[in-house]
């Protein structure tokens, strides 16, 4: 098959360059090519480990040895990503082989990664200022996102690029820790929720909607019951009863909201597969006697999942929100900063601190945006009555 | 003259390129008079009408000049062209009415069918008090013949048959008037016999108003029954008119020429099969049904049965293209499917040679589907999108392992393109990248790549122009002789029936009524729905 491509575009080559031919999604790509590099190098662009030091003509690394398994595992994630690009194979082979390595990455990596227990984000600091070092080489935000700088004396709620010795370019909160460092490691927490959450929702959404389209009678009758009483469930109460009981985790978190809104793919997925039951050419498959398996998954996924990857790109801001909602209630990750978190700290400071909710707020807003601007363009790309000039 | 157009040009920007749909139309109407436009698909038919009526789309209009002079009974001659929009809607309607081809969607659902020409006789004749405008309504609706018009005029379009609904298009056209009435294919999506009866109603309301009409289609069988005069367009040329007499007899041009040489009433009769093996017969069908159910409450309780096809007797000796004819509803396609057990028989047999298909169960089933092949109408709706033609060809060899590997399979659905007159290197390309033709010759290779026995064809030519037609047609029989397939011909199309098949049997209301050969069924019938399915059929006079 390898003839195939290149030379002639795929139906979802054509349906992407339709889709990014939009400066809509073309701008809400970026946005979010952007929050994933950052995300990704979120360990470099902000910590108040040194990059790279040299003492005494000796060179180290101080900030690799504090990089956690998740920090490991998202750069493996990225890599792989990247190299796999320019390979000339399905976009559904690369989707699983991405899966391997990141299953087989996440297990090695948890074993084998050891950061250092003992953190003293200033000793580097003030190791500095002593004359230790020959150079030192930071981070462009040299500030971890919970290193309060005890150092400095009160440095809470510093209003952005106040002092003229340590700047801080989004301020800093009550704490003490940079806002801006604090905002790019929050990002990850968005990126993640996302796409985890959506992950599962569609998954369970293709396999239950599938199951009701093919096979329809009794198990879509059964099936319709199951998707209203889920629908029925409001997520945020069965999140915050969930918090109570097991505390606070991002990964019950994304289970929740994950398996609270696959009714809705759910539908859409039964809806397609009603409708490409009748058409001619899975009759055709089903006539020269293709295997069952061949036929959903060949056959009819492809063709009804234009619908469901709109839905998906709204879902992934829903669930963004819905984190922020969580987090903002005062209900979210304990010691992570997440940007719903960063607005709840700063409704509850005396003063109203300007910094401290535009910048959190404005990352959401323009997040949630940008998944909105893709959903809205890929769309208008499916659609088959709207011509491309139009 | 009523109308006259004169060098007519409307172009299209699509992209970068300029479309010409229409270019340097010149034609004349005269009143009384029934001219026609006959064309293959996008060759600016449809256009032309749409720019008479200055209907067309004005986002992507590049270029719209041209004279259309246009002079109603005792009125000034005027150039549409040139007139405004409030004035262009006094004529459209009032002067000049249009039908459509599909009468469900031009008439709007949620009104009845008298408020819908109500509307219409109001907005062109205001000085009219109620009682007087409401007469008018019901004389249309007799005039068109709508059986039973005083309580028909209270119902919803839904409630009306297809050929009804056109009834009513016409009569809300006619409430008017007009001088000028364009009908864009307004029998394309009827039965045989009620086409026949909207012509006669055209032909007979024509005669008593002395309205012109312009009328289009694609259909030289129509053209035959309606025209007086006719002017055959190509590509947005206006490529030759005269008397309907004098073009389908004595075709100046080359396109016309080639055009009527490809009515299957036209092509070559093949010398007919003489059945050898009449005693055993390749399918045999005995006592099928196929009924479904209809469900109603919230049980979804069996309350009735669509009995699609009610106790069919059949067979189909080896080597045979038996054809199967009937009116939409008559349950053809759903025996075609039924044969193949892509419907489930409700109850009787099937007997492939001596296999009992019906009491197969799923994986004999699925082995056993190499032998039977079906061949589609729709050739969009018939390929999936997302695969190149190599792995639309070449998924079925690999399931029933023809083939040793992969190279060896993409050899043959090379040899099979060939076959089917395509180019090898369509094998790395995508369906929506070729014409309806070329889709349709790709449903035939891949019917065909599994070696079957036997072929149902449905409907496969009824969504192509007459020259594609043609070319299938004589392909597919070209190919039966090659490779001894024995073929069920599912058709609406009496003279495709003519060309094509051995033996014939018509189906009415899920059951078979006659059956014999070709020859006889057609000149011959004895059965009385025969009869009238036969007259009905316009025919091109050879």
């Amino acid at each position: 098959m390898s003839e195939a491509f290149g030379k002639r575009q795929s139906y979802w080559r054509r349906i992407l360059g339709q889709t990014f031919v939009r400066w809509g999604a073309r701008l809400g790509l970026l946005w979010v090519a952007i929050l994933a590099l950052v995300g990704v190098f979120a360990p470099f662009l902000a910590s108040s480990f040194p990059l790279l030091l040299s003492r005494q003509g000796e060179l180290s690394s101080p900030v690799l040895s504090y990089l956690q398994p998740v920090d490991v595992l998202f750069l493996v994630g990225f890599i792989t990503l990247v190299s796999l690009y320019p390979w000339r194979i399905t976009i559904l082979r690369k989707f699983f082989i991405m899966l391997g390595v990141l299953g087989i990455s996440a297990l090695f990596t948890y074993l084998w990664v050891k950061p250092q227990q003992l953190v003293i984000y200033e000793q580097y600091r003030v190791a500095e200022t002593a004359g230790d070092y020959d150079w030192v080489v930071y981070a462009p935000i040299p500030y971890s996102p919970k290193d309060y700088q005890r150092d400095r004396g009160d440095t809470g709620l510093e209003a952005p690029l106040s002092q003229q010795s340590r700047a801080h370019w989004f301020g800093t909160e009550q704490n003490g820790a940079d806002v801006l460092s604090r905002m790019i490691h929050a990002s990850r927490i968005a990126l993640g929720i996302g796409f985890v959450a959506t992950g599962i929702a569609m998954l369970l959404g293709v396999i239950i909607g599938g199951l009701m389209g093919y096979f329809s009678g009794v198990v879509d009758m059964l099936g319709m019951r199951l998707v209203e009483i889920f629908e029925a469930v409001p997520t945020l109460f069965l999140l915050l009863t969930f918090v109570a009981f097991f505390g606070r985790s991002l990964y019950i978190m994304m289970v929740i909201i994950g398996i609270t809104s696959w009714p809705g793919y759910a539908r859409y997925v039964r809806a397609e597969f009603l409708r490409l039951r009748k058409q001619d050419f899975v009759q055709a498959a089903e006539a020269a006697g293709l295997p069952l398996s061949s036929i959903l998954f060949r056959h009819m996924l492809p063709n009804g999942m234009g619908p469901v990857l709109v839905a998906a790109s709204f879902g992934v801001a829903s669930a963004i929100l819905a984190e922020a909602t969580l987090s903002f209630l005062g209900l979210g990750l304990v010691d992570d900063p997440s940007w719903g978190e960063m607005l709840n700290q700063a409704v509850q400071s005396s003063r109203f601190n300007w910094w401290m909710a535009a910048f959190p707020g404005g990352a959401i807003f323009l997040t949630v945006f940008a998944y909105n601007l893709i959903g809205e363009s890929l769309r208008d790309a499916i659609d088959p009555y709207l011509s491309k000039s139009g | 003259m009523l109308l006259s157009v004169k060098q007519l040009h409307t172009w299209f920007r699509h992209q970068d390129r300029t479309i010409k749909a229409v270019d340097e139309v010149s034609f004349e109407i005269a009143r009384g008079e029934t001219f026609c436009l006959v064309g293959e698909s996008g060759s600016g038919k449809s256009i032309t009408a749409l720019s008479i009526m200055q209907l067309l789309p004005k986002s992507n209009l590049q270029r719209h000049s041209g004279e259309i002079l246009f002079q109603p009974q005792g009125g000034e001659r005027e150039d549409l062209a040139s007139l405004g929009e409030a004035e262009m809607q006094q004529v459209r309607g009032g002067r000049i009415a249009m039908i459509f081809q599909e009468p469900m969607s031009s008439l709007n659902p949620v009104f009845t069918i008298g408020e819908q020409i109500l509307e219409a006789v109001r907005l062109h004749f205001a000085e009219l008090s109620e009682a007087e405008a409401w007469q008018r309504v019901m004389d249309s609706l007799e005039a068109v013949q709508l059986p039973d018009p005083e309580t028909r005029v209270h119902s919803y379009p839904h409630q009306l048959s297809g050929g009804q609904r056109q009834r009513v298009m016409i009569a809300m056209a006619m409430a008017c008037e007009p001088d000028l009435l364009i009908a864009d294919e307004p029998t394309t999506a009827l039965d045989v016999t009620v086409q026949r009866e909207i012509l006669r109603l055209m032909k007979s309301l024509q005669q008593r108003t002395r309205m012109a009409i312009l009328f289009i289609t694609h259909d030289f069988g129509v053209v035959s029954q309606i025209a007086d005069r006719v002017g055959v367009m190509q590509r947005g040329k206006l490529v030759e008119t005269g008397a309907t007499d004098q073009i389908i007899h004595r075709p100046g041009h080359s396109y016309t020429q080639a055009l009527i040489a490809a009515l299957p009433e036209n092509l070559a009769l093949q010398q007919k099969h003489e059945l050898h093996d009449k005693e055993n017969p390749l399918i045999r069908l005995s006592r099928l049904e196929i009924h479904f159910p209809v469900r109603k409450g919230l049980l979804r309780r069996v309350v009735d049965q669509v009995r699609a096809v009610d106790g069919v007797d059949l067979e189909i000796p080896r080597g045979e293209i038996l054809a199967l004819v009937g009116e939409s509803g008559s349950g053809k396609t759903t025996l075609g499917r039924g044969i193949l057990r892509l419907t489930e028989p409700t109850a009787g047999r099937v007997a492939f040679d001596d296999n009992d298909i019906t009491e197969m169960n799923r994986a004999q089933l699925r082995r056993f589907r190499r032998h039977m092949q079906i061949i589609f109408q729709d050739p969009i709706s018939s390929l999936n999108p997302r695969l190149s033609i190599a792995g639309i060809l070449s998924e079925p060899m690999k399931v029933h392992a023809i083939g040793e590997n992969q190279e060896e399979r993409l050899e043959i659905a090379r040899d099979l393109l060939r076959q089917v007159q395509m180019e090898e290197d369509a094998l790395w390309r995508y369906p929506h990248e070729f014409s309806g033709g070329q889709r349709q010759r790709i449903g035939i290779a891949r019917a065909l790549s599994l070696n079957p026995s036997f072929i149902v064809c449905d409907e496969i030519t009824s969504a192509l122009d007459v020259s594609v037609q043609a070319e299938i047609l004589r392909m597919l029989l070209d190919l039966r002789a090659k490779r001894g397939l024995t073929l069920l011909f599912i058709t609406h199309n009496i003279g495709v029936v003519e060309y094509v098949s051995d033996r014939t049997a018509v189906m009415y209301q899920g059951r078979i009524v006659e059956q014999g050969r070709t020859e006889d069924i057609v000149n011959r019938p004895q059965n009385r729905y025969t009869q009238q399915l036969i007259a009905a059929v316009p025919r091109v006079p050879v």
